[in-house]
């Protein structure tokens, strides 16, 4: 009888532990899959070159993201305020190295001022991948951006045919001297024209990114070179200010203007004539690819050295297609 | 160290049953697990496609109320009295009342505008060049060719019919560049001749708010397609435009409805699509890996319960089967007990009916066991007994020689009467010693043989023995053993009297005692030292001399018979004498069945001694 007692006592005791083991096991599950769902999201830190206004990097920034929902990577997006500040994305870089995120993804804002930084991220064994512009290492292990070689010869080849009854002078309005973009947009844009029959370089200046100034220098230009025939812009800014300053000073048309990148006033120098074509870049696949290869990167996955997301030409006849509005008015309402 | 081991060795009851329920269990389990992680994946994936189609229906709802509204503003449009003089003609009113007409329909617009933050903007572009837009002074932009916009030269080719226009950028205005939702239609007079094209333009950011906020789990999202292939909205437009995503819009154009699920390994998509009844197809596409959303959390989960079903079952089991082998194991236990030599055991044959029943046997069996040893014992002390007795026989031949002896001096010396005096007291000594089977005797007759065997030994020895006797008559009647006495008697002779210079005397006197029966017997012969007195106290006294023998005979007689608080005690100073004192029960002559019973003196063992 005692024992029968007894026994029932431990089957009881026996059946609260179990429950409590139950419970525990049930408690473990959830924390599991907790962790599951939250911290093997890989940490990836996108350094753009400028964070504030310009569409370029806002369309960049986007690709980012939508690549970070696809790959299930948790990004952040931080760049200087200025294009031109390359200080303070030395000092962001640095900074996100410190942090030590899975990788990083960077548009380095000066090829030779980066490069300290970028050895630094290789050395602390986080994969570095470069978007738009490249640096002065070998430590990235992927470059994604624009042929700007190609892009440059593109646009030259435009030019070329816009002066190929006339031929002429034709002047570079380059943006930041010493940007990787820059020297090979100039050297395809070169090559393209000189190639060109009767067409004459008469040389590259700066703008350093600012639409003002390129404004100033082309009119300057204009009456230095009265017989200019044509501008390339290798920028947007470096593109809109000759724009307007061959329309303010009658020359639209007489001065054929190429470019690079896209805006409103750009679209609005299409439409009026002043600007025969632009170059239109994919920051939005650049992002993506960013992302998408820094997650591959990440997984330990073999990734091309270079990717290049390919450059579209935009002239006033294919502007509204369907394909390059979205290329050219990327937000959508604004 | 060696139970536990053996408890759980290979082979026991225990071990066997608790594999067996373990693995019972574990096969139970799994098969149940196996079966409800096959259902509840099917039950999550059909609810992940029934929630993916009910989301893509709540969208194409959204739509259409967008589209619908666009409609009814231009109903209201085309019925409006201004609208139908403009479509009347306006080209035979004076400048003045048609530019207040065209002032009152921009008037009329903006109402409309007013009270819609989705609508952009509602113009009439007449085929004369004439525009009546919301605003009253619309600047429109020079370089773009209105009858060259796709939503005219639809209209105007619909002929009457509305037309939905893809997402596309307005460029009409200057310095405007919006993303719209076209809806146009030919506005006709009477005879069916057209006058222009009503224009309403849906601000394409509310939609693309509403449809970006949308997510099917971690990555799935939804598009619209119209029916010439042109991608409406898509969250990742750009990647399908230069090639970096391919979206299945070919097989969602020819299926039009409904859903189908592509064929790319680990990255397969499942398509659902809407049609929205103008010219669109909503699709929503989800990943077929996250649909059964948290696989990992089921697989970890099951994986979980699985090892906590494990344990319950082994720890079930293993209680199971103890409760089940605790009553073999307790008899097992008893048992062993009883291979030690304790048989006063006794199962409780509680439990199961087949362990009680194996208790009782086994009770029954060790209660036959301790009867036949017992039994064992009885013999082998009867044994004893008859060696005993077999010696106290052997005393009497010399005794009768000697006697024999003296009886054929006296015959010589022709001491008639003496002769028939010793003859007749041996002849009835022995009658009494032989002639009585039992062993148990009166008191007077173990009297009447002491005062035989005293008179013969009077006489042999003359005048150097006297003897006396005095028994209380009160105890004549109570039983002893036979023959008690006389070795007793025998030794106060030997060893008393016949080495003491000059004659002796022999008291013998019985009394009752409370329940027991005292018998002194007396000498006054030499005595015993200490010594002496002592070996003849210990119980191997035989070995000590000729008198141990008989003291030692008569201790163990009376011992076998009444127990071992009975016996004799000696008491002796030298020179002085001896006594020894004899206690024995005083047994009633009634208490002789019991008694007799009690020793189990088999009938006839005195005939056996030879």
């Amino acid at each position: 009888m005692t024992t029968g007692v007894r026994g029932w006592g431990r089957l009881l005791t026996l059946l609260l532990a179990l429950a409590a083991a139950g419970g525990a096991v049930y408690c473990a599950t959830g924390r599991l899959a907790d962790m599951g769902g939250g911290s093997d999201r890989p940490r990836i830190v996108v350094i753009i070159k400028e964070s504030k206004s310009m569409e370029f990097w806002q369309v960049f920034e986007s690709g980012a993201e939508a690549a970070a929902k696809e790959f299930e990577a948790d990004i952040a997006v931080i760049g200087p305020g200025k294009e031109t500040d390359v200080d303070a994305q030395i000092a962001m870089a640095e900074k996100a190295a410190a942090e030590r995120p899975d990788a990083i993804v960077l548009a380095a804002a000066d090829y030779n001022r980066l490069a300290p930084a970028a050895e630094t991220i290789g050395k602390l064994g986080i994969p570095l991948i470069m978007a738009d512009s490249a640096v002065n290492s070998d430590r990235p292990k992927s470059f994604i951006a624009t042929d700007n070689v190609a892009a440059g010869e593109k646009v030259g080849r435009l030019m070329a045919e816009q002066l190929s009854a006339t031929g002429g002078k034709v002047a570079v309005m380059s943006f930041v001297q010493g940007s990787a973009s820059q020297i090979d947009r100039e050297r395809g844009v070169r090559n393209a024209l000189e190639k060109a029959p009767g067409v004459e370089v008469v040389g590259t200046f700066y703008s350093d990114g600012i639409e003002r100034k390129a404004y100033e220098t082309t009119l300057e230009l204009l009456k230095e070179h009265p017989d200019l025939k044509g501008i390339v812009g290798l920028n947007e800014a470096s593109s809109v200010g000759p724009g307007k300053a061959l329309r303010d000073a009658g020359a639209a048309g007489r001065v054929k203007l190429v470019g690079f990148d896209s805006s409103v006033e750009e679209v609005k120098l299409l439409e009026e004539g002043v600007m025969q074509g632009t170059i239109v870049q994919r920051p939005f696949n650049m992002g993506y690819l960013g992302v998408k290869t820094a997650v591959q990167a990440i997984r330990g996955e073999k990734v091309p050295k270079t990717i290049d997301t390919g450059s579209v030409i935009i002239t006033k006849a294919n502007m509204y297609e369907d394909e390059n509005q979205k290329l050219l008015f990327p937000f959508v309402g604004e | 160290m060696m139970a536990p081991m053996r408890r759980l060795s290979f082979g026991s009851i225990q071990t066997n049953m608790a594999a067996a329920f373990a693995s019972l269990i574990l096969l139970t389990v799994l098969l149940l697990g196996f079966i409800a992680y096959q259902l509840s994946t099917a039950a999550v994936r059909r609810s992940a496609e029934d929630y993916t189609a009910e989301l893509v229906r709540q969208v194409n709802a959204n739509i259409r109320t967008y589209v619908d509204n666009m409609r009814t503003i231009s109903s209201l449009a085309l019925n409006n009295r201004d609208v139908r003089s403009f479509v009347a003609g306006l080209d035979a009113l004076p400048e003045d009342e048609r530019r207040a007409t065209e002032e009152r329909i921009s008037d009329f617009f903006r109402s409309i505008l007013l009270s819609r933050n989705d609508i952009a903007s509602i113009q009439i572009a007449g085929y004369d060049g004439s525009f009546v837009s919301d605003r009253r002074e619309a600047k429109l932009n020079p370089y773009v060719s209105i009858p060259e916009q796709s939503w005219y030269k639809l209209a105007r080719a619909a002929e009457g019919g509305i037309v939905v226009s893809s997402s596309h950028i307005q460029p009409i205005y200057r310095n405007e560049y919006r993303w719209v939702v076209s809806l146009s239609r030919e506005l006709r007079r009477d005879d069916g001749t057209g006058v222009g094209i009503l224009l309403v333009d849906l601000n394409f950011n509310v939609m693309n708010d509403m449809l970006s906020q949308i997510d099917l789990g971690q990555r799935g999202y939804v598009f619209i397609v119209s029916d010439d292939g042109n991608l409406v909205y898509h969250p990742q437009q750009q990647l399908v435009y230069s090639g970096l995503k391919t979206e299945r819009i070919d097989d969602v154009l020819r299926r039009g409805g409904g859903s189908f699920e592509t064929d790319e390994g680990s990255q397969s998509r499942i398509y659902t699509i809407q049609d929205s009844g103008f010219g669109w197809k909503i699709v929503g596409v989800s990943y077929v890996s996250e649909l059964v959303g948290n696989k990992r959390q089921m697989d970890l989960s099951l994986l979980a319960w699985g090892g906590f079903c494990l344990l319950v079952a082994i720890a079930l089991s293993v209680l199971l089967s103890r409760g089940l082998s605790r009553p073999i194991k307790r008899l097992q236990e008893r048992m062993r007990e009883v291979e030690r030599g304790n048989l006063d055991i006794y199962v409780p044959p509680d439990g199961q009916r087949e362990i009680g029943l194996l208790a009782r046997t086994f009770n029954m069996m060790v209660a036959q066991i301790k009867e036949l040893m017992s039994q064992v014992v009885r013999e082998q002390e009867f044994k004893r007994r008859s060696e005993l007795n077999a010696l106290q026989a052997q005393i009497n031949p010399h005794f009768l020689y000697n006697t024999l002896d003296s009886i054929v001096w006296m015959a010589e010396a022709k001491k008639s009467e003496e002769v028939v005096l010793m003859a007749s007291a041996l002849a009835r000594l022995f009658r009494s010693s032989i002639s009585k089977d039992r062993e148990l005797v009166p008191v007077r007759t173990e009297i009447e043989h002491i005062a035989n065997y005293l008179t013969i030994q009077k006489m042999r020895y003359k005048n150097k023995i006297d003897y006396r006797i005095d028994v209380d008559s009160a105890i004549l009647d109570c039983l002893t053993i036979k023959v008690l006495l006389q070795p007793l008697v025998e030794n106060a002779i030997y060893h008393g009297l016949k080495n003491k210079y000059g004659p002796g005397c022999i008291a013998i006197s019985g009394e009752r005692v409370a329940d027991r029966i005292v018998f002194r017997i007396a000498d006054d012969g030499v005595g015993m030292d200490e010594d002496m007195l002592a070996k003849l106290m210990r119980p191997d006294a035989r070995k000590a001399d000729g008198r141990g023998i008989g003291v030692a005979n008569v201790r163990e007689r009376i011992r076998l018979h009444f127990g071992p608080e009975f016996g004799l005690v000696y008491e002796s100073e030298p020179e002085e004498g001896t006594t020894v004192t004899v206690t024995i029960p005083a047994v009633e002559p009634r208490e002789e069945e019991r008694c007799d019973k009690a020793s189990g003196e088999p009938e006839g063992g005195r005939e056996a001694a030879p």
